[in-house]
């Protein structure tokens, strides 16, 4: 048995693996000590199976966890003091930044604060030229110095980013053991370890960070192991990565960063799976909807896009984690966004939003600013009585006039006019998203499949892949759960990176094949380690490469782990060109190819066949219910309600219809047709 | 001219409800331009382009008013797009699908050569144009006399040198007219670069004429045109809404550009803004001003008009108001023919328009409405380009290549606001700071350069309630083997950003030559520097004015500044009157409030009797 367990800000979600079955969980996240919201949820499990918590848990060989808690930490500030060591004459990397600036009007906005003020920011008299040449030794005096003084300042933690460090580590390395001698007890994050990657802002960023999550997850990851133990855990604990995989809780405690993006990373992972079981393999635009975002990634090919340019908080305003992380796009649009009409009488939907607390005026919890999920409810899209399962009840006359008096009289509309034109505007916003990633990735939304994931995609999924003119849209079964339900397909797994610039027409074979064996070695002791006991490990090569004079490279997977003829090198150039057409719809054969950084990615793979299947219950022979809801184009309809849950795989479902579950509600349009696939998603299709 | 009955079936609509559909079809249109600039910005060949994003990407009806931008430059796109679009008009009365022109003639719109523009009328099935897309790249080379794209000393446009295409066809049915394309290629340096960059841009535009045809057989031609409409009416009321919070009031600022080759007493530059809160009109009159000069100074006409609505836009602190055509309805700049800072007169050269000259008209405006309006306009962002935002030449020892290119190692200059501090990698007020700042080590990986200091310099903030944003300081040379020039034109040497409202200059830009010995030797503002190995140049940008009297800046935001070491402890105390208590060495520092009071009384009383 296996347990996926996903914190998120509202709900702590839970998927439990039993064999070739899958059970799903959701208890409320608990802020003040989110182990006890997971201690929650595996209760909840526990009572399900009709087992006491200790005999549930000694049966479960591996435990997967996802937490906002890194990025949480992060967003409010509560990280460890951390210095910043840089080289001489650059102590403004992290304050500069790259520049860029969005909203050319908005002076309202003040320039970010550096993650690491200049007050904590040391030079160290060091300097190594771009082909690796020591230009200035290293003053190691000046660096016991340096420790002596953060001694005194009572630094918590140290991030070091030299210039050159990924093509010469030696320095950094150095200083690293100064500081281990000089500064004990203080944990340090150096650049080219961790993020062996160009351009020092991101990659400063990236170690600044990662120090300054070290502290606090390693006493949260300690904490959550021990009383896992203590519950009557005795399994393998581990932590979804922002890259997309999984990796022992005690490699993340040494390397925090990799936990920032580890919810919304995981979706694209189920996507990917469910895309390949329920839509013959089509490339899948994976949407994950929350309370206050809405996350977008893509998957072609079974490949999981990778990104450098990962923000924590808006671009350019936000701090760059300059991580290879998944490339998910993150819009402010969920449940919670508020409706508004701006004082030149123009609708807006967001990019405020009531969260969880308040939240929406039908929870009555205060909230008083019409949301979307109002909305939905004022549509009869969700049924009051049925939020949850029935766990909270809803107050659907509240968000009514809600609306009323902040947006449709407004706007001279009724209130069922108004919702559809708010929900109109939130599906607009999440196409315009999705529009802004598949451009970024070159995918026509014309073959690909929308999977909606989170609670409330349901509600317009259909609505968004309709205006994309996608091929269709999918619901998994574990949609609602759809982050920790990628955690069990999820591989244990490690990246690794070397840069070696060289040209297609000089290519430096030598050097080359020296960098690839080195990586690949780094791959063999990880799967003896950290992958041991897998079924299956693969390795990919991937190099990272761009046309002379271009800047900003693409990733081109290679045939094998070494380039051995001149014919090897013209697959290669072949396979740049290639990927660069289908990225960009052009490209310029005539030119020569720069290549950068080189990649291995080793995956040890746990399980066969993605995860188990959310058995189908027996209809429990109510009476047919219907109840009308409301679309722009049609006005009120009569529409057929049907529970997903003992939904036989086949029969088709023709819209208008609504499909609840305990977990999630989809609206099926007019002249749409659902139907339960033999795997247990919703596969929905249009005439 | 709409017929009765479309106008007949908007009232039936009912007004109000297009404010649904407005909201609707004005998100697909930005990410439309959106589009088109995440095409460019990520093929494009160059570092001034896909490093420093200097380019533009937007959408105008098809009477060529200005509908969306997206983010892009404000001094490439207000005002320009829409003349470039109407000499396309003019030169070219029936166009086609497929049809794509080159423009970047200053004398019919474009802000200064080197910013290449392709414009594409989007035509529908019956072959009627609906709308035009236009992508702006600056070049990395443009094919003038020297290697720079900023001539500042050329007397005339023979002596600038670029080739100047006026609504020049260079494609038809979607294939390229090749005799454009051998000129381009036989004259700009680098040619292997412009045409990875002419590609990325016709990237661009086809997308953005792509998208455009989808919208308009999705929502229909007539209801896209009917929402142009209202969405000019809907950003020229949010446009007199944001004039209403101003009083009332006419100011005449005074600015000037340093002097330069060609201008050796420098250019003066009178503006006039004339506020009618009433009306909710701003008018701003620039006639008042010297005749074109012998230099690369002098505007566009793109580009003077353009500069005079950045200071308003910027001034009045309202980022609600779309900048289109419609709000533009409720501006009037007035220019004269042959004006240094109005309408060009051939043969006289442009080629710096976009930055110099041009922010001695924005800054003067913003610093004028904050003068008549308190609370809102801004003070004065600093000029530019020092040498860490020149253009850099020579030979790569490491590939034997030939080099040219824009760099930004390093430049500042925000201005105070009346709510913020200026915002540091502002570059200029025309950029917004939208363009990008090189990374160290991309610039060492593709150039043969060798950067070995960059940071802020103390003290260089223009004091203020608000203050500016400092210089910075970069150090750069060529590598072993390698004689680089750097051009550049900086403006700032003399005359500083000033401050608003009582607030203080920024600091002014600066340029050495560091000899081999290490000694450093000052250079002009406007040069062209030869480097050998060994030798290197440095650049302190200019720092933006401040806003507002530094004496009622919030104390602890003084003290944050000492703390961070961006003012001396000397400064905190003179200009800013901060008495602290404690010493970050031995116990928190600390403000001394009752001895801060004090401080900052007797400044004041100083501060009147002067």
């Amino acid at each position: 048995m296996r347990l996926a367990c996903d914190t998120g800000g509202t709900f702590t979600d839970l998927v439990v693996e039993d064999g070739n079955e899958i059970r799903l969980f959701k208890a409320s996240t608990t802020p003040d000590d989110p182990v006890r919201g997971v201690l929650n949820a595996l209760a909840l499990a526990a009572e399900h199976y009709g087992e006491e918590q200790r005999s549930f848990l000694g049966k479960a060989e591996m435990f997967i966890h996802g937490t906002t808690r890194a990025i949480n930490a992060i967003l409010t500030g509560n990280t460890a003091r951390t210095a910043f060591l840089t080289t001489e004459g650059h102590p403004d990397v992290l304050v500069i930044r790259e520049g860029g600036r969005i909203e050319p009007f908005n002076f309202t906005v003040p320039y970010p604060e550096p993650y690491v003020p200049r007050r904590l920011t040391f030079e160290v008299p060091e300097r190594i030229e771009a082909n690796g040449t020591v230009r200035k030794p290293l003053d190691e005096a000046a660096v016991i110095a340096i420790a002596e003084k953060l001694k005194a300042l009572k630094v918590e933690a140290v991030g070091v980013c030299l210039l050159w460090s990924i093509v010469n580590g030696e320095h950094e390395k150095r200083v690293g053991d100064l500081l281990a001698k000089h500064l004990p007890g203080v944990p340090v994050t150096l650049s080219h370890e961790l993020n062996p990657t160009l351009r020092e802002y991101r990659r400063a960023s990236a170690t600044v960070i990662d120090a300054s999550l070290k502290p606090l997850m390693f006493q949260y990851l300690d904490s959550l192991t021990n009383r896992l133990r203590e519950a009557g855990f005795t399994g393998r604990t581990l932590m979804v990565t922002s890259g997309g995989g999984i990796m022992d809780a005690e490699a993340v405690a040494r390397a925090p960063i990799h936990s920032i993006n580890s919810g919304p990373a995981m979706a694209p992972v189920a996507g990917r799976y469910y895309s390949d079981r329920d839509f013959d393999g089509l490339a899948a635009i994976v949407a994950d909807t929350g309370g206050t975002t809405y996350d977008v990634s893509l998957v072609r090919d079974g490949r999981i896009p990778w990104t450098r340019e990962t923000w924590i908080g808006q671009r350019f305003r936000g701090h760059m984690t300059g991580f290879p992380s998944v490339d998910v796009k993150s819009i402010g649009a969920g449940g919670g966004s508020i409706a508004w009409v701006d004082d030149g009488g123009l609708l807006r939907v967001g990019p405020q939003s009531a969260g969880s607390t308040p939240g929406p005026v039908s929870y009555g919890k205060g909230g008083a600013e019409p949301t979307v999920t109002d909305c939905s409810l004022i549509l009869g899209y969700i049924d009051p009585d049925f939020f949850l399962g029935g766990t909270m009840v809803l107050d659907r006359a509240a968000a009514a006039t809600a609306l009323k008096t902040k947006v449709a009289d407004k706007l001279g509309l009724s209130v069922e006019e108004a919702a559809a034109a708010v929900f109109t505007l939130a599906t607009e916003k999440m196409v315009g998203a999705i529009d802004e990633i598949t451009v970024n990735q070159g995918i026509d939304p014309a073959t690909a499949v929308l999977i909606g994931g989170g609670g409330a995609a349901g509600l317009n999924a259909v609505a968004v892949g309709r205006r994309l003119g996608c091929a269709g849209v999918l619901i998994p079964e574990a949609g609602s759960v759809l982050s920790a339900a990628g955690a069990l397909m999820s591989d244990v797994s490690s990246d690794y990176a070397q840069m070696l610039f060289t040209t297609s027409r000089r290519f430096a074979f030598d050097e080359v094949n020296g960098v690839l064996a080195g990586l690949e070695e780094r791959c063999r002791v990880f799967a003896q380690g950290p992958g041991a006991g897998a079924l299956k490990v693969t390795v990919e090569f991937s190099v990272e490469a761009r046309y002379a004079h271009q800047i900003w490279e693409i990733e081109v997977p290679m045939a094998s782990g070494r380039l051995d003829s001149p014919a090897d090198l013209e697959a290669l150039k072949q396979a740049f060109h290639d990927t660069h057409q289908s990225i960009f719809e052009i490209n310029d054969p005539g030119s020569d190819i720069e290549f950068v950084t080189w990649r291995a990615k080793v995956q040890c793979q746990l399980r066969e066949g993605g995860t188990g299947q959310l058995p189908i219950q027996k209809a429990d022979g109510a009476a047919l219910e219907r109840r009308d809801i409301y679309f722009s184009r049609t006005g009120w309809v009569d529409a057929e309600v049907v529970r997903f849950e003992s939904m036989p795989s086949g029969a088709p479902v023709a819209g208008p219809a609504i499909i609840e579950s305990s977990f999630t509600t989809v609206v099926v349009d007019p002249d749409t047709n659902a139907v339960r696939t033999q795997g247990g998603g919703l596969r929905i299709t249009f005439q | 001219m709409k017929s009765e009955s479309l106008d007949d079936k908007k009232q039936a609509a009912g007004m109000t409800r297009t404010g649904v559909r407005m909201a609707i079809i004005s998100n697909r249109m930005e990410s439309i331009a959106r589009k088109m600039q995440n095409t460019l910005f990520r093929t494009a060949r160059s570092g001034v382009l896909n490093t420093a994003h200097d380019f533009s990407c937007v959408i105008l009806t098809a009477d060529c008013e200005l509908l969306a931008s997206a983010e892009s430059l404000p001094i490439h796109t207000l005002i320009g797009p829409d003349l470039m679009c109407q000499a396309v008009r003019k030169y070219h009365p029936e166009m086609k699908a497929g049809d794509c022109f080159l423009h970047n003639s200053p004398y019919e719109g474009d802000s200064h050569a080197a910013d290449h523009c392709l414009i594409v009328p989007v035509v529908d099935e019956d072959g009627v144009v609906r709308f035009f897309v236009l992508a702006k790249a600056h070049q990395a080379d443009c094919g003038n006399s020297k290697p720079t794209t900023y001539m500042g000393q050329a007397a005339d446009v023979y002596e600038e040198g670029a080739l100047i295409f006026s609504a020049a066809k260079i494609q038809s049915e979607y294939k390229d007219n090749q005799d454009l394309i051998r000129m381009c290629r036989t004259r700009i340096r680098v040619p292997e670069q412009w045409w990875g960059d002419y590609l990325a841009t016709l990237g661009a535009v086809r997308i953005g004429e792509r998208e455009l045809l989808q919208l308009g057989r999705e929502v229909g031609w007539e209801a896209l045109e009917d929402y142009a409409d209202g969405w000019f009416d809907y950003s020229e009321q949010k446009m007199i809404q944001a004039i209403q919070r101003l009083p009332s009031g006419k100011a005449t600022v005074h600015s000037a550009h340093d002097p330069l080759p060609g201008v050796p007493d420098g250019i003066p530059v009178k503006v006039t803004v004339n506020v009618d809160s009433v009306e909710g009109r701003i008018s701003v009159d620039l006639r008042d001003n010297v005749d074109c000069q012998p230099c690369g100074l002098n505007l566009s006409e793109g580009c003077a008009r353009t500069a005079a609505m950045i200071g308003i836009y910027n001034g009045l602190i309202d980022h609600g108001v779309p900048p289109n055509a419609g709000s533009f309805r409720r501006i009037q700049v007035d220019l004269r023919e042959n004006c240094v800072v109005g309408i060009p007169r051939h043969p006289y050269s442009c080629s710096v328009a976009t930055t110099n000259l041009a922010d001695r008209v924005s800054t003067p405006v913003q610093r004028a409405i904050a003068e008549i309006a308190p609370g809102f306009g801004m003070a004065e962002t600093g000029p530019i380009m020092p040498p860490a935002m020149g253009v850099i030449s020579g030979r790569d020892p490491r590939t034997g290549e030939a080099f040219v290119n824009q760099i930004f190692l390093g430049i500042t200059g925000g201005a105070g606001t009346p709510v913020t501090d200026g915002f540091l990698t502002i570059i200029h007020a025309g950029n917004a700071g939208l363009c990008r700042q090189d990374s160290i080590e991309v610039d060492e990986l593709h150039h043969p350069l060798f950067v070995s200091e960059r940071r802020l310099i103390p003290d260089t903030e223009g004091a203020g309630k608000f203050r500016g944003a400092p210089s910075i300081y970069a150090e750069f040379g060529p590598i072993e083997d390698c004689t680089m020039q750097v051009i550049y034109t900086a403006d700032g040497t003399v005359n500083p950003a000033l401050g608003a409202r009582s607030g203080g200059p920024g600091g002014n830009s600066k340029a050495f030559k560091r000899e081999l010995d290490g000694t450093l030797t000052s250079l002009p503002a406007c040069h062209g520097a030869m480097l050998e190995p060994g030798e290197f140049i440095v650049s302190h940008s200019a720092g933006g004015g401040g806003y507002g009297s530094p004496v009622e800046r919030d104390p602890e935001r003084v003290l944050s500044d000492l703390r961070e070491g961006l003012i001396t402890a000397e400064r905190a105390r003179t200009v800013y009157g901060l008495v602290t208590t404690g010493a970050d060495a031995v116990g928190p520092l600390a403000v001394d409030r009752s001895a801060t009071q004090a401080m900052r009384a007797s400044l004041k009383a100083q501060e009147r009797s002067a």
